[in-house]
C-alpha cells in the first residue's frame, strides 16, 4: 500500500471511527463472572481481555473467590454459566508480491470479516472443581467446534494451592496468552512458528497458541505471586497419534512477580518456559492415510525461552511492557522437501520473540488502553543448506487503540482500531518478500 | 569491570534511594485510590460511596455507605472510626458470605491508595481520630467447660432473639432486622464455621466488644466481661467444626491488621 492510499484509507476509518464513539449507545449484557459476582469487567482484566493479577488469581483458583459463594447453591440464583462474545471488525489488507497467472501482484481487499462466536460456558460444578466449555465457530461456514473443553481440579491436596489439576482441552500457561491478545489482526509469530522449507511441508503443525489436550498441573503460591505449570498434552493435529499418553509432549513454565510498595516500578515478573511437541513421522495407513494411534518415530518441535514484564507507574493504570524471547527447533525428519518424502538437511533453528507495551492511561473510568508489539523471528539454521540465510524471516509490527465504551456488571462493548504489518523474506514472487499490511476496526463485546 | 561496578555501584544505588524516597509515601494516593475504586469497587459501593453501584440492588446483602465512616469491621470501639489497617484487614480477607471478595493479590500500593480514597467519602476521617484500640485477653483455651459456659452467655444475653436457639440465623427477631440504611438484614448463620469478619478466634471475640456498626449487632464491651466473651468465643466454635479451635489457648493479642 503506498503512503497516500495509506493515509487516505486511515482517514476514513479515522471518521468512521468518531461517528461510531458519537453515536454509539450502551449496550446490555451479562458476562458470566461479572454477573455472578457483580465485579466488573476491570476487575479481573488490566485491559480486556488481558487478565490482571486478581483476574489470574481468580483463574488458578478456579473461578472462585472462596467466600461462600462460588458453587452451583451458593451462587446468586439468577447466575447462569453462559456469555456470547464476538467481535465484527472490517478489516483492509494489503498483500505485496502475489504469484497470479497474470504474474507478480499486489492483492488488496477489504471487507466485513465473516466473524465467528464464542459460547462462553464456564463456571463452578462443587467446590473446588471448575470447567469450561467453549463451541465457537458459528460463522458462515456452519462450522462449530469445541475449542475448549475441560474440568479443573483445585486445591488436590489439603487445602494447599501448589497442587491443581486440569483434564482436557486447554490452553498451556503460555507467557502471554494466544487466546487473550489485546490485538485482533495478528497473533504472537513465536508461537506459531515454523522454519520454512521452499515448496517443502512440515508434519509439526505445532503452535503454542493452539488450546491443547492433556493433563495440567499447576501451582502458586497464596497471593499467586509465584507460579508454576507442567503440560502433558498430545500435540494439536498431529497425524497418527491419538492421546497424550501415545505421543506425549510437554510443556513447562514456572513466574516469579515482585511487588515494589514505592517507586516508579509498581510490579515485575520473570519467568521461563519449555515445550517439546512430539509429533510422528511414521504411520501405519488405510488407503493412504494415517491410522489414528499408529503413529511411530516421535520427532520433536522444541521452543524454549524466557520473559520479562514491568508494570511502570500504579497497577491500576499501568504502562505494561512484556519482553518474550525464546528458540526454537524442528527436527529435520519432521520438514519435508518438495517431493513430500524427502526430509531437508537438517533441523531448522531460530530466535525469535516479541516486545508488547499495553498502557491504561489513568484517566476518569479507565476507558482507554493503547498497545504496540513488536514481532521478531530470525532464522539461524535454514533446514535446506542451499535456503538463504535469511528466508522465512518475519518481522511484524501492530498498533491499536481500544475505547471500552461500557463495562458494567453485565456486559463489555469496545471499540477496537488497529493497525499491523507483516514482513516474510523471501516467500513472495521469484523469492522477493512479502508484506502485509492491515487496517481494521472492530466491535468487541460480550454479553 | 568488577572494579567498576563497585566503584559505580554506591552512586547508582543512592540515585535509587533518592527516586524511591521521592516516590514513598506513608499515605496513600487518593488520586490513584480513585483509578482503584473505579476498577474494583464502583460497581457495588457506587461512584458517591454511597453504597448504591449499579449491582447494589441485586445483593441481598447491600454494600457499605462509606459517607457516614461506620464500618463493620474494627479494632476500635463501637462508634469510633477504624483504623486504616482495620480497612486493610478488610480488604486483605474480605467478608465471608458477603459479595465483598479478598483482595490480597492486590499489591499493597494500591490498597492502601483505595483505603485514602475511602476515607474521602467520610468527613469525618478529616476531624476525628479513631479511639484506642480495644484490648484482647489472652484465649484461655477451648475447653468443653468454656463452652458450656460460653451457652449460658449465649442466653443471658438474649443472642437467639436474632441468632437462634442453635445459631443457624433464625431466631424470633430475624426477619425484622434493618441496618442503619432500611435495609432488610438477616442474622449470621453461626453454623456455617465462619464469621463474616475473620474466623481467628480473636476476630470473634473482637465482633462482641466492637460490634457491627450499621447493623443490629450491638457492641457489648460494657457488660461483658473478658472472660464471658472468650466462653462465648468457644461456644460459637462449638456449632461447627469449621472453625479452628485454640484449645492450648494463647498469650497473644491480636491487634488489628492481622494476616491470615
Amino acid at each position: 500500500m503506498g503512503r497516500k492510499g495509506t493515509l487516505q484509507v486511515f482517514l476514513q476509518f479515522a471518521v468512521f471511527a468518531v461517528v461510531m464513539f458519537v453515536f454509539a449507545a450502551p449496550a446490555s449484557a451479562i458476562p458470566a463472572f461479572a454477573r455472578k459476582y457483580s465485579l466488573r469487567c476491570t476487575a479481573c482484566h488490566e485491559a480486556w481481555p488481558v487478565l490482571n493479577d486478581f483476574g489470574r488469581s481468580f483463574r488458578d483458583n478456579g473461578y472462585q473467590l472462596r467466600l461462600g459463594r462460588d458453587d452451583t447453591v451458593t451462587a446468586d440464583p439468577g447466575y447462569w454459566p453462559v456469555a456470547v462474545h464476538v467481535v465484527p471488525t472490517y478489516q483492509y489488507t494489503k498483500t505485496t508480491n502475489q504469484t497470479t497467472d497474470q504474474g507478480v501482484k499486489d492483492i488488496g481487499s477489504g471487507a466485513i470479516a465473516d466473524a465467528g462466536m464464542d459460547l462462553l460456558m464456564a463456571g463452578v460444578l462443587t467446590k473446588n472443581i471448575s470447567f469450561l466449555v467453549v463451541p465457537t465457530g458459528f460463522a458462515s461456514d456452519g462450522n462449530v467446534h469445541l475449542e475448549s473443553y475441560w474440568a479443573y481440579f483445585t486445591r488436590v491436596i489439603k487445602d494447599s494451592d501448589w497442587l491443581n489439576i486440569r483434564i482436557g482441552q486447554h490452553e498451556v500457561d503460555l507467557p502471554a496468552s494466544g487466546h487473550r491478545p489485546l490485538s485482533l489482526s495478528d497473533n504472537y509469530l513465536l508461537y506459531s512458528y515454523h522454519p520454512g522449507v521452499p515448496g517443502g511441508s512440515n508434519l509439526s503443525s505445532y503452535n503454542m497458541g493452539e488450546n491443547q489436550r492433556g493433563f495440567e498441573f499447576l501451582g502458586h503460591n497464596t497471593t499467586d505471586l509465584t507460579r508454576y505449570s507442567i503440560d502433558v498434552f498430545s500435540a494439536h493435529d498431529s497425524l497418527g497419534s491419538r492421546n497424550a499418553l501415545s505421543s506425549p509432549s510437554f510443556y513447562g513454565h514456572f513466574q516469579k512477580y515482585f511487588r515494589f510498595k514505592d517507586g516508579p516500578i509498581s510490579e515485575a515478573e520473570v519467568g521461563v518456559w519449555g515445550v517439546q511437541a512430539n509429533y510422528p513421522t511414521q504411520f501405519l495407513t488405510s488407503g493412504g492415510v494415517p491410522i489414528p494411534g499408529s503413529g511411530g518415530n516421535l520427532q520433536a518441535s522444541t521452543r524454549y525461552g524466557v520473559e520479562a514484564n514491568v508494570w511502570i507507574g500504579p497497577t491500576v493504570a499501568p504502562l505494561h511492557l512484556d519482553l518474550v524471547y525464546g528458540h526454537g527447533s524442528d527436527k529435520k525428519e519432521l520438514l519435508l522437501t518438495s517431493d513430500g518424502v524427502t526430509p531437508a538437511d537438517r533441523a531448522g533453528t531460530w530466535n525469535g520473540g516479541f516486545f508488547e507495551a499495553i498502557w491504561v492511561p489513568p484517566a476518569d473510568l479507565l476507558h482507554w488502553s493503547l498497545f504496540g508489539r513488536y514481532d521478531i523471528v530470525r532464522n539461524q539454521n535454514q533446514p535446506l543448506l542451499a535456503a538463504p540465510k535469511d528466508y522465512n524471516n518475519e518481522d511484524q509490527w501492530t498498533l491499536g487503540v481500544i475505547y471500552t465504551l461500557s463495562y458494567s456488571i453485565r456486559d463489555e462493548v469496545a471499540f477496537h482500531a488497529e493497525v499491523s504489518s507483516n514482513k516474510v523474506k523471501g516467500i513472495g514472487y521469484a523469492g522477493l518478500d512479502q508484506r502485509t499490511d492491515s487496517i481494521m476496526l472492530g466491535v468487541d463485546f460480550a454479553y | 569491570m568488577s572494579i567498576r561496578i563497585t566503584r559505580f555501584f554506591p552512586g547508582i544505588a543512592g540515585v535509587l534511594l533518592v527516586m524511591g524516597s521521592a516516590m514513598a509515601a506513608d499515605t496513600g494516593d487518593v488520586k490513584n485510590g480513585k483509578l482503584v475504586y473505579q476498577r474494583y469497587c464502583m460497581s457495588c459501593h457506587g461512584d458517591q460511596g454511597n453504597g448504591q453501584g449499579e449491582a447494589a440492588e441485586y445483593m441481598s446483602i447491600k454494600p457499605r455507605d462509606y459517607r457516614q465512616g461506620t464500618y463493620k469491621w474494627r479494632s476500635t470501639p463501637s462508634g469510633s472510626l477504624p483504623l486504616d489497617s482495620d480497612l486493610e484487614h478488610t480488604l486483605f480477607n474480605g467478608l465471608y458470605g458477603t459479595y465483598m471478595p479478598t483482595w490480597k493479590v492486590l499489591d499493597e500500593r494500591s490498597r492502601r491508595d483505595v483505603i485514602a480514597y475511602v476515607k474521602t467519602f467520610s468527613p469525618r476521617f478529616a476531624t476525628e481520630k479513631p479511639q484506642e484500640v480495644i484490648v484482647i485477653p489472652p484465649d484461655p483455651g477451648y475447653s468443653d467447660a468454656s463452652v458450656t459456659r460460653g451457652a449460658a452467655v449465649y442466653l443471658k444475653y438474649n443472642c437467639a432473639q436474632c441468632h437462634g436457639a442453635g445459631g443457624q440465623g433464625d431466631g424470633p427477631s430475624a426477619h425484622e432486622l434493618k441496618d442503619d440504611w432500611g435495609n432488610q438484614l438477616v442474622p449470621y448463620d453461626l453454623t456455617k464455621g465462619h464469621v463474616k469478619c475473620g474466623d481467628q478466634s480473636t476476630d470473634i471475640y473482637r465482633v462482641f466488644m466492637a460490634g457491627l456498626s450499621g447493623t443490629p449487632m450491638p457492641a457489648f464491651s460494657d457488660s461483658l466481661s473478658s472472660a464471658d466473651a472468650w466462653d462465648l468465643v468457644h461456644f460459637i466454635q462449638s456449632l461447627s467444626p469449621g472453625y479452628a479451635k485454640n484449645v492450648a489457648g494463647t498469650v497473644a493479642n491480636n491487634p488489628s491488621g492481622d494476616k491470615k
